[in-house]
């Protein structure tokens, strides 16, 4: 036995991402569909973008790299798509300087393709990336149009309708950030903090726990937290809107939802690594320290 | 082939290149590692260029001098910075790096005082004076706050009160990196999750004719 | 041609200070150190003071705040690619020399000049680094989602591996704080997903206690990670910038000069 369990203990670390490998590929290729369940802090977002009314401005922000897309593109799509149900003025940013901004033209494009009737400059705009996001948040409570003179293309934002009488991120219904990093948590403690507009973070995971201080202490509106969160999300919209149900339901792309099946496949794993480790540990240290 | 075929066969190609780390280290990983650190520059000066100097710079200089030639100052001295690099005038770009780094230190120092500290601690400051289920959850939270704070406090060194004070922190700082420990799980799963789904869905699915 | 109070003093705060201090250190070592000291002195009171002082001459749409921060944003993007002379010489270096593993220093500098290439190649083109108005994508943007985004994707995708691993061998319940550590990463990751469902699933007759068992374990995260892990973090943010906010007052100051390479006495 003892000899089993320090054979296992010096197993191969290669046969344990062998483990890892299959556990995620298998619930790709046979989807199992568990359900999920919705935490406060999601419903909370939710249901604070469900009372906004037609015509409201939200500013949506893409601060996150190719490193964390899985996580966060499935909530800023969602968070679009219902903006462009609930017929919001949408802004969208980026201010991650590694891949903010591709990340932000491709969830645009897919997006804008579903709803044709949204019309570029009227009912949304891509303001592009912008360098600096501290100093460009300070300009956003003075002048959007100083830190944004042009949108993505290079045209003059005050061509624009949608941009009319917009002048500072004080008139903003809404913030909200997918974010990796730190870029999200200035939106809370510098344009919330001086500027008042109401943000919703949604970070990755890696970051979610500090920010239930933020939840606590009332600067942030809600948060979806990492690929959970963003499944969550997935699934109160579906709920609530017919269209979004279709879709969710139908699409081939890769959902948030569709993801926690091989999430909790390797949460089992690891469970089961950490309790098999620690068992193999402490019974063979016990034999150790009885043998000497 | 198509192009687009073609743009996915290269993709997978420099992903399981970077996979190819999980057996050993090999010459695949090193081409995909240095080729990634070369496009990630490329990458940045493309969008430096193109979305913050052209329309906040040059454009603004170029299409009304007038009421943007202070943004000349700007420039400068971000070419100042590169002075580094300069041997016997390398110290230039101190103006430079001094005007950055403070003003960023000062935007900082604003965003930490009134988004992080004093929301903070307005969040500790509870009422007590009547017994409820929410009372002891702030109770709670309170002790966390101040056990975790007097865990931090090094300028001091610990006596009988604050030595089980700042034990208690600790038990609250592991619960928390405990949590920690568990979102990252789910924040890195994620990314492989992404990962793979490219390879089956995209790149493998298609090219033996599934859908 | 704008002469705003605020324009006029940033361009002499921020260029006549300088070009002054610049032709002065030339002649005096001494106060190549000095003046940009008090230059960044000024360039850390401005975003500062214009919170507590609503003057205009500060914080009004002609003051010297907003014009600072746009010029920030310039600065910030000269600033990003400062990595660019080190990597490019030390690259040439290891090629000229022939230094260990120097083929992989021509695919940097290629992947670098072929990715900025087209990124300049955007801007004097004026067709920028998305997509032609036709919906193709530009050269920048193409190779942005061939060889970028896959690459940084794995890249950080291998994290999920190596911390398999290390939750084998390195997550011990060796004492009192690690096993707090452990049940509570253990409780998060149980309820975070729907594992007891899935464990469950063979067993129909287990569903209903799964499913209960598995809300309970839910609240519990959620509590976990409102109450203890919140304090925890209200703690650490509070502790962390008291820490910073004093930090920034010593390089303002110019207590703290280490960042401009400078030691105690410069």
């Amino acid at each position: 036995m003892q000899a089993l369990l320090l054979r296992l203990l010096a197993l191969d670390r290669r046969w344990i991402f062998l483990l890892v490998l299959i556990s995620v590929m298998t619930p790709i290729i046979v989807p199992i569909g568990l359900p999920v369940t919705t935490t406060s802090s999601t419903r909370s977002a939710f249901d604070f973008v469900e009372a906004l009314q037609p015509g409201d401005v939200v500013w949506l922000s893409f601060d996150y790299g190719p490193s964390s897309a899985p996580e966060n593109d499935p909530m800023a799509q969602a968070f679009l798509r219902q903006c462009f149900i609930k017929e919001l003025r949408v802004i969208v940013t980026a201010l991650y300087p590694l891949g903010g901004l591709g990340l932000a033209n491709q969830s645009v494009a897919k997006v804008t393709a579903e709803f044709p009737e949204a019309k570029y400059g009227v009912d949304y705009i891509n303001l592009g990336y912008k360098d600096g996001a501290a100093a460009v948040m300070r300009t956003l409570g003075q002048d959007i149009a100083s830190a944004f003179p042009t949108d993505v293309n290079g045209r003059p934002v005050s061509e624009f309708p949608i941009m009319q009488g917009l002048r500072t991120i004080r008139q903003v219904d809404l913030v909200f950030t997918a974010s990796t990093g730190l870029i999200g948590e200035w939106w809370i403690t510098q344009v919330y903090s001086q500027f008042g507009t109401p943000v919703i973070i949604g970070p990755t995971a890696v970051s979610a726990p500090k920010y239930y201080a933020f939840l606590n202490s009332g600067q942030l509106v809600g948060m979806l937290g990492g690929m959970k969160g963003a499944a969550e999300y997935e699934n109160l919209l579906a709920a609530k809107h017919e269209t979004l149900g279709k879709y969710y339901r139908g699409t081939k792309d890769f959902t948030a939802t569709k993801g926690m099946d091989g999430q909790t496949v390797l949460h089992g794993v690891i469970l089961a690594l950490i309790v098999l480790g620690n068992l193999a540990f402490f019974l063979t240290r016990g034999k150790k320290a009885g043998a000497a | 082939m198509e192009f687009a075929g073609f743009g996915t066969w290269l993709a997978a190609f420099l992903t399981l290149a970077a996979f190819s780390f999980l057996y050993k280290d090999n010459p695949f990983f090193r081409f995909a590692e240095s080729l990634f650190a070369g496009v990630s520059l490329g990458y940045y000066v493309g969008n430096v260029l193109n979305q913050t100097l052209v329309p906040n710079l040059f454009e603004p200089l170029a299409q009304n001098f007038g009421t943007n030639w202070d943004l000349l100052v700007p420039g400068l001295l971000g070419l100042m910075l590169y002075m580094r690099a300069a041997p016997r005038i390398g110290w230039i770009s101190r103006y430079a790096l001094g005007i950055y780094v403070a003003y960023y230190i000062g935007v900082d120092f604003t965003r930490r005082i009134h988004g992080e500290v004093l929301p903070q601690i307005a969040r500790t400051i509870r009422p007590l004076n009547s017994l409820e289920a929410t009372t002891l959850v702030s109770l709670i939270f309170i002790v966390g706050v101040y056990s975790v704070l007097v865990y931090f406090f090094f300028s001091k060194e610990q006596n009988a009160v604050t030595r089980p004070l700042a034990r208690l922190g600790t038990s609250f700082l592991m619960i928390s990196f405990g949590a920690a420990f568990g979102f990252t799980v789910m924040g890195r799963v994620a990314l492989l999750i992404g990962r793979l789904n490219f390879l089956i869905l995209d790149w493998i699915y298609p090219t033996i004719g599934l859908q | 041609m704008n002469t705003d109070f605020g324009r006029v003093t940033l361009v002499v705060l921020f260029a006549i200070v300088p070009i002054v201090g610049i032709a002065l250190g030339m002649r005096a070592p001494a106060l190549r150190s000095k003046i940009p000291l008090l230059v960044a002195f000024f360039a850390g009171l401005i975003p500062i003071f214009s919170m507590y002082i609503p003057k205009r001459f500060l914080s009004g749409d002609s003051g010297m705040s907003p014009r600072l921060d746009q010029w920030l944003i310039i600065v910030a993007g000269f600033a990003l690619l400062l990595g660019l002379t080190n990597v490019i010489s030390n690259s040439y270096r290891k090629i000229s020399r022939r230094d260990k593993g120097w083929p992989y220093a021509i695919v940097l500098l290629a992947g670098l000049f072929i990715m900025g290439g087209f990124g300049i190649y955007g801007a004097i083109s004026r067709q920028g680094t998305g997509f032609l108005p036709n919906g193709s994508p530009t050269p920048f943007r193409w190779v942005e989602t061939t060889v970028f985004q896959p690459l940084q994707a794995t890249i950080f995708a291998l994290l999920a591996f190596f911390m398999a691993s290390a939750a084998f061998r390195a997550f011990r319940a060796r004492n009192t704080e690690a096993t707090i550590l452990l049940v509570a990463g253990a409780i998060v990751m149980t309820g975070r997903v729907p594992l007891l469902e899935f464990l469950a699933a063979p067993f129909p007759a287990l569903h209903p206690a799964a499913a209960a068992a598995s809300q309970f374990m839910g609240k519990a995260t959620e509590w976990i990670m409102d109450t203890p892990n919140g304090a925890a973090q209200s703690g650490i943010i509070i502790g962390a910038a008291l820490g910073a906010a004093s930090m920034g007052i010593r390089v303002i100051l110019g207590i703290e000069r280490g960042y401009l390479g400078l030691g105690k006495g410069e």
